[in-house]
């Protein structure tokens, strides 16, 4: 063999032998906790919850699973223990769909969760990508078939997170690690599951969420040249048909899961909104909601809460950073409801929240 | 025959690439409410011009008697094909002729894997690193002063990386087969002038437009005004050959201008005094990477209000941001400007001298260095790392 043919060789050895040590790094970091929970090193999660749920679902406890948008998201695990006495697994990822929820919920039935609180409404069921298309979800990691598997070990990403959590846990480089760890540069900062997504302690509250902040979201959301999106992904049919494939489909092949489904409490300017720069919008997510709660109530395992109609949150505009997203103190009354079984929808009467609901959008003046 | 010829191509080009343009500017002046959806064949560009090239030189008595088989290969010669670079029949199909070419060469697949690699690795690493950056400046929220430059400067690095990674695995796949493919890119934002990086970025390109296109318009030889008509022709169409937009359009009227104004100051300004040169070169490398970063605002930007909105913000010192988040983005960015500023090119690395058809003369030696070769080793191995299921080459597009 000539002298070039043998470092042809050698070459591709070395690059074999890289990849296979970065696959074996990756394996024994485990860096998403996928086919361990974290023991010799110190366990770290990242922000993005569509790829983070696939090692949770892995890797915790959990008896109940807590699931919306980013109306869910900044929910903390231990208020929602406290208050619903469970052992609760935060699954919401922001601006999900329903097909996303879905897919995430269905692999977390495998490890045989009691509860699923299921924060709904009627824009996750707009169309949206099949799972294998949609680019922010890892669908793969979550089955654990071979091509996600290897995605996650064959990653130099992963590696330099692994490399990082390695570094973390050397008792002299912990305290640089530590401060240099950001979600800017390395995807696994947080070092606490209940700490996933959740405020931080020195978030200025109330300069995000104020009056304010809502009307300015209201304007800016009815201005003729914007008012356009608010009809984006309302189309009936394709909402009835995503609700039925994702959400009745998931109710029905779990009947020994309860599934307390609640519709969060928008602000009373989203409807307002709607019914003065998209009155047909308004029509769409009330003729859904009109669908959805017999739908929904038709099954045993279901009960149904609708925080819309709720006025002293809703009308306090206080609450809100937009017309839509409620403050941590909302957070914390949703789960006050959820416990003390308030705002549920009556079986008897599935749509007398809804006419509550339409009377009160009404009645509301949006103040100039 | 030739009218027909080269007519006929860019007309296929057309109707497939340009027909959706054509369509919207219509329903804008008139309101006619054309709807045009074409899908584009991948790599339509490139085989529109190679083809082009051909008719115009077999025209001139400049094609040799080239058996079809060879032709067909060259037209569809597939590790050139989605993103180039543009290649020239004198320059292959003399190579397919060779019998050395139809023998594997360990040594031309050693070069050829580790050009593959790095092209590679600047692909999945260093394009795709930089790329979440870019939504600074064209993400959905206004930027400010700052984050418009760090996005812009990023996209900057990124098409650099990503569009010359290409290149090199272009140019590497083909080495394994004993093929040696033109240079298309040469450090283009060591540039001193703009004439200087028209030179050095997209070379394959600048030549076609140049042979085929800015010297049949006349060139230089009608005058200093007509050549400068000439030039902007040649700039705008080029502009407009990236893709049916406007902002491709200002982006080679940009250009125009800039070689113009290049041209006007070699003619007419004042030389820089010999003990000033290196100063001088320092201050045009400066002057035309800004304007080039300039320019891309409108490459980049998804329509012409997204692009002033962008360059407005980049004027606005007033509004800035400069927070934990941007100070970690402006040190990124600074170290892509070091790569691409100061780290070798592939063909310096590698010794790549396509004239003479000669590569890695040092990794001849009975012993190679172990850290090059394992150290390229693990460029491959990263490169391959790096990889991402949804990652696509700007170029792609084209």
């Amino acid at each position: 063999m000539s002298v070039t043919s043998k470092n042809l060789w050698r070459f591709l050895c070395a690059t074999v032998a890289i990849v296979l040590m970065v696959a074996a790094l990756n394996f024994a970091v485990d860096p998403l906790q996928l086919f361990r929970p974290a023991r010799l090193l110190p366990a770290m999660y990242s922000a993005d919850s569509r790829m983070q749920d696939a090692g949770l679902i892995r890797s915790q406890d959990f008896d109940t699973v807590f699931m919306g948008t980013s109306l869910a998201i900044h929910f903390r695990q231990s208020d929602i223990d406290r208050a619903l006495g469970v052992r609760s697994l935060k699954l919401a990822m922001t601006g999900s769909n329903s097909r996303e929820q879905g897919f995430v919920l269905t692999a977390a039935m495998d490890r045989g969760p009691k509860r699923v609180i299921w924060q709904m409404d009627d824009w996750i069921f707009r169309d949206a990508p099949a799972i294998d298309s949609d680019i922010y979800v890892p669908a793969d990691l979550y089955r654990r078939n071979a091509k996600g598997i290897a995605g996650y070990l064959f990653s130099g990403a992963m590696a330099r997170e692994s490399l990082w959590i390695g570094a973390r846990a050397i008792p002299p480089l912990e305290p640089i690690v530590a401060r240099l760890t950001n979600g800017v540069m390395f995807k696994f900062p947080i070092s606490r599951v209940d700490d996933i997504n959740t405020l931080r302690p020195d978030f200025d509250v109330a300069r995000f969420y104020n009056a304010q902040s809502a009307v300015a979201a209201f304007r800016r959301i009815t201005d003729p040249a914007r008012s356009s999106e608010l009809a984006q992904g309302y189309d009936y049919g394709a909402m009835v048909r995503n609700f039925e494939r994702d959400a009745i489909t998931l109710i029905a092949s779990n009947p020994g899961v309860t599934f307390e489904i609640y519709f969060a409490p928008y602000s009373i300017l989203h409807f307002a909104a709607m019914r003065d720069a998209s009155p047909a919008t308004l029509k769409t997510a009330y003729d859904f909601a009109a669908y959805a709660f017999p739908r929904l109530l038709q099954f045993p395992n279901v009960r149904l809460h609708d925080f819309r109609e709720v006025k002293e949150v809703t009308h306090d505009l206080g609450n809100y950073g937009d017309v839509i997203h409620h403050s941590p103190a909302v957070d914390l009354k949703i789960l006050s409801w959820l416990a003390d079984r308030q705002y549920v929808v009556d079986r008897g009467a599935p749509l007398a929240s809804l006419e509550r609901l339409k009377a009160q959008v009404e009645a509301y003046r949006v103040e100039r | 025959m030739l009218t027909t010829g080269v007519a006929g191509d860019p007309l296929v080009l057309a109707i497939f690439k340009y027909a959706g343009f054509f369509a919207a500017n219509l329903n804008a002046l008139f309101a006619t409410g054309l709807v045009v959806n074409i899908v584009l064949p991948v790599g339509i560009s490139f085989y529109t011009f190679t083809q082009i090239a051909f008719l115009v030189d077999a025209y001139r008595g400049h094609v040799a008697r080239y058996a079809l088989p060879h032709y067909a290969l060259f037209v569809t010669y597939f590790p050139h094909l989605i993103a180039g670079p543009i290649l020239h029949h004198r320059d292959m199909i003399p190579q397919f002729e060779r019998s050395e070419t139809k023998r594997p060469d360990p040594h031309l697949i050693l070069c050829g894997l580790i050009i593959f690699a790095i092209g590679l690795f600047k692909k999945t690493c260093l394009a795709d690193g930089i790329q979440p950056l870019v939504a600074q400046a064209f993400g959905p929220n206004a930027p400010t002063f700052d984050q418009a430059w760090i996005g812009v400067l990023a996209y900057t690095f990124q098409l650099y990386f990503d569009f010359s990674g290409y290149s090199d695995m272009a140019i590497g796949i083909s080495l394994m087969f004993g093929i040696f493919l033109p240079l298309n890119f040469n450090s283009p934002y060591k540039a001193v002038s703009i004439v200087d990086f028209w030179r050095r970025w997209h070379m394959t390109l600048s030549q076609f437009l140049r042979d085929y296109l800015y010297i049949p318009l006349g060139g230089n030889r009608h005058g200093r005004v007509l050549r400068y008509v000439n030039l902007m022709i040649t700039m705008l169409l080029g502009g407009l050959w990236h893709g049916a937009a406007w902002t491709f359009v200002a982006w080679g009227a940009l250009h125009g201008v800039y070689l113009c104004i290049n041209h006007a100051w070699s003619n007419y300004g004042p030389k820089a005094p010999p003990r000033f040169a290196r100063l001088a070169d320092i201050a045009g490398t400066a002057l035309t990477f800004l304007a080039v970063v300039i320019a891309w605002v409108f490459f980049r930007a998804p329509d012409m209000a997204t692009a002033l909105s962008v360059l407005s913000k980049m004027a606005d010192p007033g509004n800035i941001a400069f927070g934990r988040i941007e100070m970690v983005y402006a040190l990124f960015v600074a170290i892509y400007a070091a790569l691409a500023w100061f780290a070798p090119n592939t063909q310096e690395i590698m010794g790549y001298d396509h004239k003479n058809r000669t590569v890695g003369e040092n990794l001849r030696a009975p012993r190679m260095r172990p850290l090059f070769l394992y150290a390229t080793a693990a460029v491959l191995a990263f490169g391959i790392l790096g990889i991402q299921q949804h990652s696509e080459f700007i170029y792609f597009r084209f």
